[in-house]
């Protein structure tokens, strides 16, 4: 509990570093930092619909903050989240193509859920079988993924399952079934029950990671390779089963965007929530739970970057960008001094 | 020791790591033209020493003299330039290269135009050896291609080439034979008689009484003192370095074997081409041989043979335990047949560094029945269980701290490795792969270590023990197969154990 306490608070503390870092260039732009906050702060917590839009954003990096973080436990670095969630948004998409005669909401839900775990899972299985068994680099093959992805559901979405209707890249819409509704409170904001599902789906990992057998494996690997090996636990099996889960939980933002916003697979729909999901998990320390409070900020940054641009006269929505960037520098920089620390000591 | 010159004199020296002192204001003097050791358990903070010396790391307080003067030294080239040289535990040799070109690197003798002079060079080395009564011919050879005593000696013959007064040597036995061994302190005698000064770090106590002059002791990063060798002995050193009263051979209990000198049945049997080796019930079998002899290679395909058989063995053998043949079975299935293992390398492969003791503990018993069941998310780890065995274990086996939250990484060596051997115990194995087991170890935990493994062999258990120390072989083992180039070259009975004879057979005879 100690050691997790002092690593919340060391990410605190490069959060706290990497706003000040903004706020100063902020004060530089000719903005005043007070106001920069104020803006932020009203236009994640607001009214109900700031609130609901802030959760929207944040819900997909729970999902891709988890894509990373389940990876990191066994030692691979997963810098597929974004195509891994295109190929699980398409999946949903088409599930509602497949599925257009379930007329049971719960069963629609269901069966576009599966698809798009399945589909986002397979894709990030890909790169764990060529790691298991070629040796193959996962940040290459994953980053090789990620332009397929892009290529595939271009064409997917062009020429296959497009909406005749529509003059944009975009799929059919899905039948009414598959729509997820959003909470009355949040005033239009696309978020209903699905993000207390998310909140939950993060302790559920959290838990499983911690206390089964094969979270188990997946901690001695990404350690100790050899030593797992030693005592009998296979490397290649946890790497392809963590790449596995960890496609899914990315595919799974098609449910969040296909089956809760859109209702249909647009193209380009993603503010880039795979890499984001990198930033999530690395504020969060490799830390589960800590997925839940970092990918909240990062929602915060995301919604309040839009007012920024809208309400203050000089900062622009690339602020938020700095921010964000800045905040990463914060955290990450602080491990560096750790590291030194331990280099010294050695 | 006023009537010879000093060549090195710490004065007060200390070197912190945080609040940690590695070495505590640290008095002593090196006479020149002596054979000087250096002792004392793992950690006492020799080598930390030695790295002050040689300029690896700063001192944080205090001086060095060199020949009386008192000098800075701020890194390893400086170091060599006041006749300091080192030769490390592991060689810094480039494998590929040749010795000539190994010996000439960074004082390369070169024309105007930057044309090497191998020549010359080559020359100069073969006056070097004719003076110090050196041995060595093989100027054109790959290091790799050479042996590891050969290594050796062209680290040394490398430090005299660039006029080195002061050779400090770490360990510099671990991986010689008794015979290389012997050859080793007769070239070192040569060298200390053409007035050069070396500094021997060693934890080998009999070796340290017979081929010093003198012999400062360590202990906790503080010197505890320094004697003339021929004036103190193997006790009196062993109580400075533990700081009480200990004993180096096995003193316990040795149950007499008598029925299997009649029915030599075998519990585990392993038979190919190279390597044929059979296990008596309740008896401790002993591995000897240098170091890269093949003995790694066995105990890979001894403990994982559904990897190693294959890669080693080209799946040419018969592996059979209690005469079940099991040439593909995995780590598991070894253990739940009776089979444990202490691996050869505890940090790399018996440890997860960054975990506490609990998941240690776990490693490799992650599927048994008694730490894990099936639960709504699949098979899961019962932790309350798991605590509550390492917590009897660490009653047991008086490991410190006391703490199952403990990261691993931040334990001693010792109790590391008594980790490891609970691990080993907790299944009730009644076959045990040990190697290394004090490896890095400090006094107090060999004893421990020692112990529970005797235990076991009197409790009618059977054990295949590797080790690189030929003592301790000597000391525990009931049969010993020695390995060379990769086969097993030689077998001894407990009574004709003969460090010498053993010896022969390791370097090959």
């Amino acid at each position: 509990m100690n050691r997790m306490m002092k690593a919340s608070l060391k990410s605190i503390a490069g959060v706290l570093l990497g706003l000040t870092l903004a706020l100063i260039v902020c004060h530089f732009a000719g903005e005043s930092p007070w106001k920069v906050l104020k803006v932020l702060f009203q236009s994640s917590f607001g009214s109900g619909y700031d609130f609901g839009m802030t959760l929207f954003y944040a819900a997909p990096l729970f999902l891709t903050g988890l894509a990373v973080s389940i990876p990191i436990r066994a030692g691979l670095f997963n810098v597929g989240g974004e195509g891994q969630l295109l190929i699980g948004a398409l999946a949903a998409a088409y599930a509602g193509v497949v599925g257009k005669n379930i007329a049971s909401p719960v069963a629609a839900v269901l069966f576009a859920t599966a698809f798009a775990f399945v589909a986002g899972g397979i894709w990030g299985l890909i790169p764990g079988i060529l790691k298991a068994k070629r040796g193959s680099h996962e940040v290459i093959t994953t980053i090789m993924m990620n332009f397929i992805a892009a290529g595939l559901s271009s064409y997917v979405t062009l020429y296959l399952i497009k909406d005749p209707e529509s003059s944009q890249a975009e799929t059919m819409l899905l039948p009414e079934a598959f729509h997820l509704k959003p909470f009355e409170k949040f005033a239009g904001a696309p978020m209903g029950w699905l993000i207390f599902v998310l909140i939950a789906l993060v302790f559920v990992i959290h838990y499983w990671m911690w206390n089964s057998v094969r979270g188990y494996e997946l901690k001695a690997v990404g350690e100790n390779e050899k030593a797992a090996e030693t005592y009998g636990i296979s490397k290649q099996s946890a790497w392809m089963f963590a790449m596995f889960m960890a496609g899914g939980m990315a595919g799974l933002v098609g449910v969040v965007e296909v089956l809760g916003n859109a209702h249909r697979f647009k193209l380009g729909f993603s503010a880039d929530y795979g890499f984001v999901g990198i930033a999530v998990a690395l504020l969060a320390r490799g830390n589960i739970l800590g997925i839940i409070p970092s990918a909240l900020l990062f929602g915060i940054l995301q919604k309040g970057s839009a007012s920024l641009d809208l309400e203050t006269d000089k900062v622009t929505r690339d602020l938020s960008y700095i921010i964000q960037g800045l905040i990463i520098l914060g955290v990450v920089a602080e491990g560096l001094f750790e590291w030194r620390k331990k280099a010294k000591n050695a | 020791m006023n009537q010879t010159e000093t060549a090195i004199e710490f004065k007060g020296v200390s070197k912190t790591f945080g609040n940690f002192y590695a070495n505590r204001k640290l008095d002593f003097s090196i006479r020149k033209g002596s054979i000087h050791g250096l002792i004392g358990e793992n950690g006492a903070g020799k080598s930390t020493a030695m790295k002050v010396l040689f300029g690896v790391q700063p001192a944080d307080e205090g001086e060095i003299l060199v020949n009386g003067k008192a000098v800075k030294i701020r890194n390893p080239v400086h170091a060599m330039k006041l006749g300091i040289g080192m030769v490390h535990q592991h060689f810094m040799l480039a494998d590929s290269e040749t010795v000539l070109d190994n010996i000439m690197l960074g004082h390369e003798p070169s024309t105007f135009f930057g044309l090497l002079k191998r020549g010359k060079a080559r020359e100069e080395l073969e006056k070097i050896c004719k003076n110090y009564g050196l041995k060595f011919t093989k100027w054109e050879s790959r290091i790799r291609d050479l042996s590891v005593g050969e290594q050796q000696r062209v680290e040394i013959i490398k430090l005299l080439y660039q006029k080195s007064e002061v050779l400090i040597l770490d360990e510099p036995t671990a991986v010689l034979t008794p015979q290389e061994v012997k050859e080793l302190f007769e070239n070192l005698r040569k060298l200390k008689q053409e007035g050069k000064t070396i500094v021997l770090i060693s934890h080998k106590l009999k070796e340290v009484l017979e081929f010093t002059d003198s012999v400062t002791v360590m202990r906790r990063g503080e010197v505890v003192g320094t004697k003339t060798t021929s004036e103190t002995n193997e006790d009196e050193l062993a109580e400075m370095m533990v700081g009480r009263k200990v004993s180096f051979t096995y003193q316990g209990p040795r149950r007499i074997l008598s029925s299997q000198a009649v029915q030599p049945k075998s519990v585990l049997k392993f038979i190919s081409e190279r390597v044929s080796v059979e296990l008596r019930p309740g008896e401790i079998l002993g591995v000897a041989g240098v170091q890269g002899n093949g003995q790694t290679e066995f105990l890979k395909a001894l403990s994982n043979p559904s990897v190693y058989g294959e890669k080693y063995f080209k799946g040419k053998y018969d592996y059979l335990v209690n005469g079940r043949e099991i040439g593909d079975a995995t780590p598991l299935q070894l253990r739940n047949m009776g089979v444990g293992l202490v691996p050869e390398d505890r940090l790399s492969e018996a440890l997860l560094k960054q975990q506490d003791m609990t998941e240690n503990f776990l490693l490799g018993q992650h599927e048994d029945p008694r730490y894990t069941g099936l639960g709504l998310f699949g098979r899961m780890i019962n932790r309350n269980k798991v605590k509550a065995a390492v917590e009897k274990n660490i009653q047991a086996f008086d490991i410190r701290p006391p703490f199952s939250t403990v990261w691993t990484g931040r334990m001693s060596g010792g109790n590391q490795q008594k980790l490891v051997m609970a691990r080993l115990l907790d299944p009730q194995p009644s076959i045990l792969l040990v190697a290394h087991p004090t490896r890095g170890v400090d006094v107090g935990a060999i004893e421990k270590i020692h112990e529970a493994i005797m235990m076991e062999r009197n409790l009618g258990k059977s054990v295949i023990l590797f080790s690189s120390e030929l003592d301790e072989l000597i000391d525990l083992c009931d049969r010993m197969v020695v390995f060379f180039d990769g086969r097993v070259h030689g077998e001894f009975a407990r009574k004709e154990f003969d460090p010498w004879a053993i010896g022969k057979v390791m370097g090959g005879a």
